[in-house]
């Protein structure tokens, strides 16, 4: 392949990558594998460094600029800024966890505790509209 | 919300009528609600603004949200019918949340003969 054309497929994997992953963000595959990025940015460099190693041209530059920030910025928002440190959590299998009660979007009160006997739940903890 | 969304296309009108769902999260509730009506979702929002029942239950991303306030960590329990809990998710990265699918399995090992 021409230096040209692996700078450009370097340069679509890239974008493509980060499009797939904002486009399918709903798709929970796709949501919960966001290493998956990081593999494409990285697949994206090497690319861009073959067309480095045949041609030293301004294009070549480009692409490798381009997959080289994608590449730090992805490894450090899944590595690092994404993680949330693991803690001891009241909700074990097995156990019973500890009441609570707080009002619903009305204003009433909502207690886990009116559902014992009555019906399974489904309780979700989420961090806010987004 | 997308962890919401995405149970509410799983779960059939009838496996939602069978459980509660009820989701904790800290912002002003009428726009969750609002929203889950939109989707036709049987969901309770009910709101922990100053995080106190979300931090009893050990789940707090300390200074994780903007400007480094504490937020939600994103986490999903199934309690069976006696208040057990029968099954657990808690994300340890934010990008993560429990996969709908996997929800919709363990409501239906609570009905399934042990």
């Amino acid at each position: 392949m021409t230096s040209a054309r692996l700078a450009a497929l370097s340069v679509v994997v890239a974008v493509g990558a980060v499009a797939a992953y904002i486009a399918l963000l709903r798709v929970p595959v796709v949501r919960n594998h966001p290493e998956a990025y990081v593999v494409a940015f990285a697949a994206a460099t090497t690319l861009a460094a073959l067309a480095l190693r045949r041609s030293r041209r301004w294009y070549a530059w480009l692409a490798l600029g381009l997959s080289t920030l994608l590449l730090v910025a992805g490894t450090w928002t899944n590595f690092v800024v994404a993680r949330i440190p693991a803690t001891p959590t009241a909700l074990r299998v097995g156990e019973r966890p500890p009441d609570f009660t707080l009002p619903d979007a009305s204003g009433r009160p909502v207690s886990l505790a009116d559902y014992r006997g009555r019906k399974p739940v489904i309780l979700i903890f989420y961090r806010g509209y987004w | 919300m997308a962890e919401l969304q995405g149970l509410g296309a799983e779960l059939s009108a009838a496996e939602q009528a069978g459980v509660e769902i009820i989701a904790v999260a800290p912002d002003p509730n009428e726009r969750s609600q609002k929203m889950a009506e939109g989707l036709r979702l049987a969901y309770r929002f009910v709101a922990d603004p100053d995080l106190a029942v979300t931090r009893r239950y050990g789940l707090v991303h300390a200074g994780g949200g903007p400007d480094g306030r504490d937020v939600p960590r994103p986490a999903t329990a199934v309690l069976d019918r006696d208040g057990i809990v029968r099954w657990f998710s808690a994300s340890t990265n934010y990008q993560v949340r429990p996969d709908p699918a996997d929800v919709r399995r363990a409501v239906h090992a609570l009905s399934s003969p042990r």
